[in-house]
């Protein structure tokens, strides 16, 4: 092998490494700082990994129990709360050990303790605790899930059909006025989506759609119309207009050449077009604060209720149950753009 | 009467589209720009340009949005077109990082800047890491951050999350790009560099184009990130004012007409550095 094609092939996987690193490192710590509990996120350094479980020792001493956490970084047992009050310990473990615990099962692991010296225990942590605050804490965030889906359902629905229609006329069709239609689908693209929020909540109100997931979708269709819209007739225009003609030749509509030959062949930028559709409008937090605030998109109430919060922990958790459907779209859509991977060449 | 058929088909194509936009944003948006030149009671005035413009950071915002614009454009378009190129080969392992690299695209604003405050506060993963490989030996205050370097830090993060969606464009340009005219290159004898700058970016101009303009208009419009990393008002930018009337002061007398006056601002400013770009890029094309 020649130099110049290690050098080649090493540019190449520093590339991957880098892409690698850059996305899942983030990603690795993020999620497990959704796992922390309120002990180890004041640890500091603390493991990458969160625990599973914490040692603890107990003692007795005037007439209270006294509860020690392992402190596996310096190899003690660090003194944390000393009551003789068993619902203090309950909330102790809870709040700050993420360990849920009954009052009765508490006192019978402890009262050894009274006796026989220290009691050592190993006590298994709620991992999904901060999971379960979140929910507990917004009590609409199940509705709020279910909300983002349907807002983005409609979104996709209306910007596909509406978009690809009018995409595949720029593409194909010559009328008047084409040049600047193009350049007013930009302009739609250029105005900030807040400032069709403002004044359409007054048209949305007169309609009875506003804090509906449809009055939601009709504003975020806005731009993405225009977007689908010019996707799809720039990738209109790459298919090659000689198969479309080859069809028609063989007697066949346009209306079927469209369906069997041109929608197959755009079909990954279509799947690409409700890629956008659907982030846009999962994303999005601002036009739902305009429009429906009494009933929020899984966004909104994440922004609302963690926007300026400072348990990280929490933040973290909240942030990752947003990012999983999203998440999972993605992935659905790799498969179908990677079905016709290398398939598309003309 | 075939004929005559054929003519309609593109309005036929094209009505529902337009209809929908006259109702849902050329109203809304003439109603905007109505509104934002008219005073409370009603009266043509320019009293709300006056405010916007004597705000103490609107200065200050609109330098923001320029320099995160231009900076975060050029940046993403190379990394990302650099990113498709790679992409585009086919090798070992292609698909998983292709989904690898989409992961950030499918990360919204609001959990990406949980994401990088989690990151970036003092007791934050950051911090952590850092100690752990021995780089640092006291926590970073990286949310202390202000001015340039807070504005180069949003940048990096912008960039973290948006460069899946410019790569996803362009590659979808090469895909479909017919590979006869690179090979042909090849064949002649060019380099690979010489291929990619003479054969691959000349065709794919229209999606370089689309990925661009789509990048500055997204840009012009950053406001999430900067609020939830620094809160309101640290490092402002245009849209950030826009949220800002309409979600911590919402009860102002003027906090509707602001917002408005600061979309229509931010819509002006969008349109002229498209425009400028599309110029720009033409001029190109001619040479």
């Amino acid at each position: 092998m020649s130099t110049k094609k290690i050098m080649a092939k090493t540019t190449f996987y520093i590339i991957i490494v880098t892409v690698l690193i850059a996305v899942l490192l983030p990603f690795f710590f993020f999620v497990s700082s959704s796992l922390y509990s309120s002990y180890e996120v004041y640890q500091f350094p603390r493991s990458f990994l969160p625990k599973m479980s914490f040692d603890i020792m107990v003692t007795w001493e005037d007439d209270m129990y006294q509860l020690h956490v392992y402190d596996d970084e310096d190899d003690f047992y660090e003194l944390m709360i000393y009551t003789s009050n068993i619902d203090d310990f309950r909330i102790f473990l809870k709040r700050e050990l993420s360990i849920q615990l009954t009052n009765e099962e508490i006192e019978s692991d402890f009262s050894a303790s009274k006796t026989g010296g220290p009691v050592y225990e190993t006590y298994k942590k709620d991992l999904l605790y901060n999971f379960k605050t979140f929910f507990s804490i917004t009590n609409n965030a199940d509705k709020a899930i279910l909300n983002s889906v349907i807002a983005a359902g409609w979104t996709i629905l209306i910007s596909l059909t509406l978009g690809s229609m009018a995409g595949y006329a720029v593409a194909r069709y010559g009328f008047a006025g084409k040049n600047k239609l193009n350049l007013s689908l930009l302009l739609v693209r250029m105005f900030p989506a807040v400032a069709i929020a403002i004044p359409m909540l007054v048209y949305l109100i007169k309609m009875g759609l506003n804090n509906t997931m449809f009055g939601l979708a009709i504003v975020y269709s806005v731009g993405n119309i225009a977007l689908t819209a010019w996707i799809t007739s720039s990738i209109f225009q790459g298919i090659n207009v000689e198969l479309e003609e080859a069809s028609v030749v063989f007697g066949a509509s346009r209306f079927q050449t469209f369906l069997k030959i041109t929608l197959p062949l755009a079909f990954p930028g279509m799947v690409a077009c409700s890629m956008y559709a659907f982030l846009g409008a999962w994303n999005d937090s601002i036009t739902a604060l305009i429009l429906s605030s009494n009933n929020p998109t899984l966004s909104l109430l994440i922004y609302k209720a963690l926007g300026m919060s400072g348990t990280i922990q929490l933040s973290a958790a909240g942030a990752v149950i947003l990012i999983i459907p999203a998440l999972v779209f993605t992935f659905i859509i790799k498969n179908y753009i990677n079905q016709l991977w290398g398939d598309v060449k003309l | 009467m075939k004929r005559r058929i054929k003519k309609w088909t593109p309005y036929f194509l094209l009505a529902p589209a337009l209809i929908y936009y006259g109702f849902f944003w050329i109203r809304p948006v003439i109603r905007a720009f109505y509104e934002s030149f008219t005073n409370l009671e009603g009266k043509m005035s320019l009293i709300n340009y006056i405010e916007v413009l004597n705000e103490p950071v609107f200065k200050e915002a609109f330098t923001n949005s320029m320099l995160f614009a231009v900076v975060s454009v050029i940046l993403q378009f190379v990394l990302a077109f650099m990113l498709a190129l790679l992409l585009n080969k086919k090798f070992k392992g292609v698909k998983l990082l292709l989904f690898i690299a989409l992961i950030p695209m499918a990360v919204p604003p609001t959990a990406v800047a949980i994401l990088w405050r989690t990151g970036f506060s003092t007791y934050g993963w950051v911090n952590n890491l850092l100690m752990h490989i021995n780089l640092i030996e006291q926590p970073i205050l990286w949310m202390t951050a202000d001015g340039t370097s807070a504005l180069m830090f949003l940048i990096l993060i912008d960039t973290w999350t948006v460069l899946p969606s410019v790569m996803i464009i362009l590659l979808a340009g090469l895909q479909n790009m017919h590979k006869e005219y690179e090979e042909a290159g090849y064949v002649f004898g060019a380099s690979k560099w010489q291929v990619t700058k003479d054969i691959v970016i000349p065709i794919l101009k229209p999606t370089i184009v689309t990925a661009v303009i789509l990048r500055l208009i997204a840009a012009m419009q950053i406001w999430m990130i900067s609020v939830m990393m620094f809160g309101f008002g640290r490092v402002p930018f245009l849209v950030e004012r826009i949220a800002y009337y309409t979600d911590i002061v919402p009860m102002l007398e003027n906090s509707y007409k602001m917002s408005l006056t600061y979309s229509v601002v931010v819509t002006v400013i969008v349109l002229t550095s498209v425009t400028i770009y599309l110029k720009f890029s033409n001029r190109q094309r001619r040479i």
